[in-house]
């Protein structure tokens, strides 16, 4: 019984890194279907967002909620911001082209964020959760499963996001637009389909999505530099790769599969404690050897190319 | 058979002989001069002076340290220029190779013991293993997955670095030639290996870009599908730039180690993305298919830094601003002047040949000119 309280309380740890890493892998996959490309800079819009909802609820003291609010505009508008002034003016900049203008534009925030927020001067900053980090509630006894409330809170938003954004994307006429647009740009705009709001309004979503998960995110952990959603974004573009990015639901299941995955060698640990230091090794090597049985994801579909 | 005879006597043919053979001499010279290889020879001449005038006392010697990092960079990056101008893949691995190297010259050399040409062999294996597993399962899929993959990986690589040892540092007396104890290398030294290193890689990678391999990986690069009808295997080619650029990356990680001697994982910033951006920043700017464009860029981005502004207050409490530049500049190149510092070069040197022409021209007129 003690054992597997010990395995929960591992998987209940990673549920805020989950939900994190979920909504970042579809921020991922709507800018990687709809502009086709691979947004690197995805992390360090979503580390702004977190440093204005950070900074003006530390510093100059307002409530977390709202500045959180304010971060997650900012980042819609850095989003839309990105797409009207660089990949609208890039369009015949080619696939590698637009990789390397969203590397291009890492260094650019991150060589802004101490210019504009102060938070960077400073020596360390506190985690902030939305609800104080000792808060919580204990499941089964004084040794069983301690689970704060934050982390609830995390998983409710990003279900409720989720859902909203899948019955968007079903349902209504945005989503219909986004899903041609995605499956074929130029015969979308054909139709009359305007592609280039569609990808504004994208990239704005794909920006607020990721400082959402950076707002959960850094409840956790401490705010350190504009690098800190470095790991959340990588296991971003792995669940694309591992889930297809042919779909959207893929990555979704591949970003759980991939979490998941953590949980369990984070359980092997327990008794294999050697091993601690190879975790995210471990899990990168599952991944990959997922990947080179399935090359096209696990819920991909082979893709063909006309030349 | 008289004729040639008095050809041969006579004094006009001699004087003609005599003139054929300066000419084919100055043709040789001019053979020499033009050559790519004699102008890469200039430039590890005047690194080499650096140093020279260093021990003179004319150049002082952060200076010349500021060089050779710059030098481990441009080596890096020279690496990066065959994988991002002849076969169009991006890698955001560079840092985590980087690490490799530094990690192997520290076991070898220090935990285990070993001579430095083992070091050497030990970094390349450990990269061209990494390299193949890497290369193999993401460039199996797609071009631009291999990005992704490496930015993983190098993270990885860095997380376990750091967590088996934090610090890495050699001792002076722990780098020895061949083994021999009176044979200790130091500082200004391993500079000399340096630039030779460099020097040579210059021309291995000047070679390659002319080989039927370059010329395959440049046509992978304009047409993938081209390139297939042509009978070139994406795969191959493709896994073979990025083996050779994260082995590059992983000799520089090698001889970063025996030159400056020091990293900690905590407080460096070696083994993080930034470098990795910056050997990206340094190639796009410098013009990514040429190898001076490539060594400029590194000098832009690595060497005006650490040679000029860290003299200077305001950047040294500034020291994003330099990755801002970096930034603000690739995603210019990119979008408005692909050609980078190269190009722009070339131009330069059109128009003031034309320029050259027009005042000739003007002043003695069109015929003369």
């Amino acid at each position: 019984m003690q054992q597997i309280f010990a395995y929960l309380q591992i998987l209940v740890g990673v549920i805020p890194s989950m939900c994190a890493g979920i909504l970042a892998t579809f921020a991922v996959t709507l800018i990687f279907k709809t502009s086709y490309t691979t947004n690197f800079a995805q992390g360090v819009i979503s580390a702004i967002g977190a440093y204005v909802a950070v900074e003006y609820a530390l510093v100059h003291g307002y409530p977390l909620w709202a500045t959180a609010i304010a971060g997650i505009v900012v980042a819609f508008l850095i989003g839309i911001v990105i797409d009207v002034f660089v990949f609208r003016n890039g369009r015949f900049v080619n696939v590698l082209g637009k990789q390397i203008i969203t590397m291009g534009l890492i260094s650019i925030f991150i060589g802004l964020i101490p210019f504009v927020f102060k938070l960077a001067h400073y020596e360390s900053v506190p985690a902030m959760p939305f609800i104080r980090l000792t808060d919580g509630f204990r499941i089964g006894g004084d040794n069983g499963v301690f689970i704060q409330y934050n982390t609830i809170l995390a998983l409710g938003i990003t279900l409720i996001l989720l859902v909203a954004v899948f019955i968007l994307l079903q349902k209504s006429k945005w989503g219909l637009s986004v899903r041609a647009t995605a499956s074929n740009e130029t015969v979308a705009g054909m139709m009359g389909i305007n592609t280039k709001v569609i990808t504004a309004v994208s990239w704005g979503i794909a920006g607020a999505f990721g400082a959402v998960a950076a707002i959960i995110y850094i409840g956790n952990v401490t705010l350190a530099s504009g690098y800190v959603m470095t790991t959340t974004q990588i296991n971003a573009f792995l669940a694309g790769i591992l889930g297809g990015f042919a779909t959207f639901y893929g990555p979704i299941f591949g970003a759980v599969i991939i979490y998941l995955l953590n949980v369990v060698i984070g359980c092997v640990c327990i008794h294999v404690p050697i091993l601690s230091n190879w975790k995210s090794a471990i899990v990168y090597l599952i991944v990959m050897l997922l990947v080179l049985w399935k090359p096209q994801g696990l819920f991909g579909k082979k893709m063909v190319k006309k030349v | 058979m008289m004729i040639k005879k008095n050809k041969l006597t006579s004094p006009l043919f001699r004087e003609d002989a005599d003139r054929k053979s300066v000419e084919r001499k100055l043709r040789f010279l001019e053979k020499i001069r033009k050559h790519p290889t004699f102008s890469f020879a200039i430039f590890a001449l005047v690194l080499v002076l650096m140093q020279v005038l260093s021990k003179a006392g004319l150049v002082s010697s952060s200076f010349v340290t500021a060089i050779g990092t710059t030098v481990i960079f441009c080596i890096v990056a020279l690496g990066f220029c065959l994988l991002l101008g002849y076969s169009a893949l991006a890698s955001l691995g560079t840092a985590g190779f980087i690490g490799i190297g530094a990690y192997s010259a520290y076991y070898c050399l220090v935990e285990w013991d070993l001579s430095i040409g083992i070091a050497f062999i030990v970094a390349i294996l450990a990269a061209f293993v990494i390299g193949i597993i890497v290369g193999y399962i993401s460039l199996r899929i797609e071009g631009i997955y291999l990005a992704i993959v490496t930015l993983g990986v190098a993270q990885i690589i860095k997380e376990v670095l750091s967590a088996i040892c934090d610090t890495i540092k050699i001792k002076g007396s722990q780098l020895t030639l061949f083994g021999v104890e009176t044979m200790k290398l130091k500082t200004d030294h391993v500079f000399y290996i340096l630039i030779a290193i460099l020097f040579v890689l210059m021309v291995i990678t000047q070679n390659l870009m002319n080989s039927p391999t370059g010329r395959a990986m440049l046509a992978m690069k304009n047409s993938t599908s081209a390139a297939q009808a042509f009978g070139i295997s994406l795969l191959r080619y493709r896994l073979l730039a990025f083996i050779i650029s994260i082995i590059y990356a992983s000799v520089a990680g090698l001889l970063y180690m025996m030159y400056v001697r020091y990293v900690s994982n905590s407080s460096s910033t070696l083994f993080t993305l930034s470098t990795s951006l910056n050997i990206l920043g340094a190639v796009i700017i410098g013009g990514t298919k040429s190898i001076w464009g490539t060594i400029g860029g590194t000098f832009i981005i690595y060497g005006i830094d650490k040679m000029f502004l860290q003299d200077i207050d305001f950047f040294r409490e500034n020291p994003t601003l330099i990755t801002l530049f970096c930034g603000i500049l690739v995603v210019v190149v990119v979008m408005f002047y692909p050609g980078g510092l190269a190009q722009l070069v070339m131009e330069l040197k059109y128009k003031l040949t034309k320029l050259s022409k027009k005042i000739r021209e003007a002043r003695y007129g069109k015929d003369l000119g």
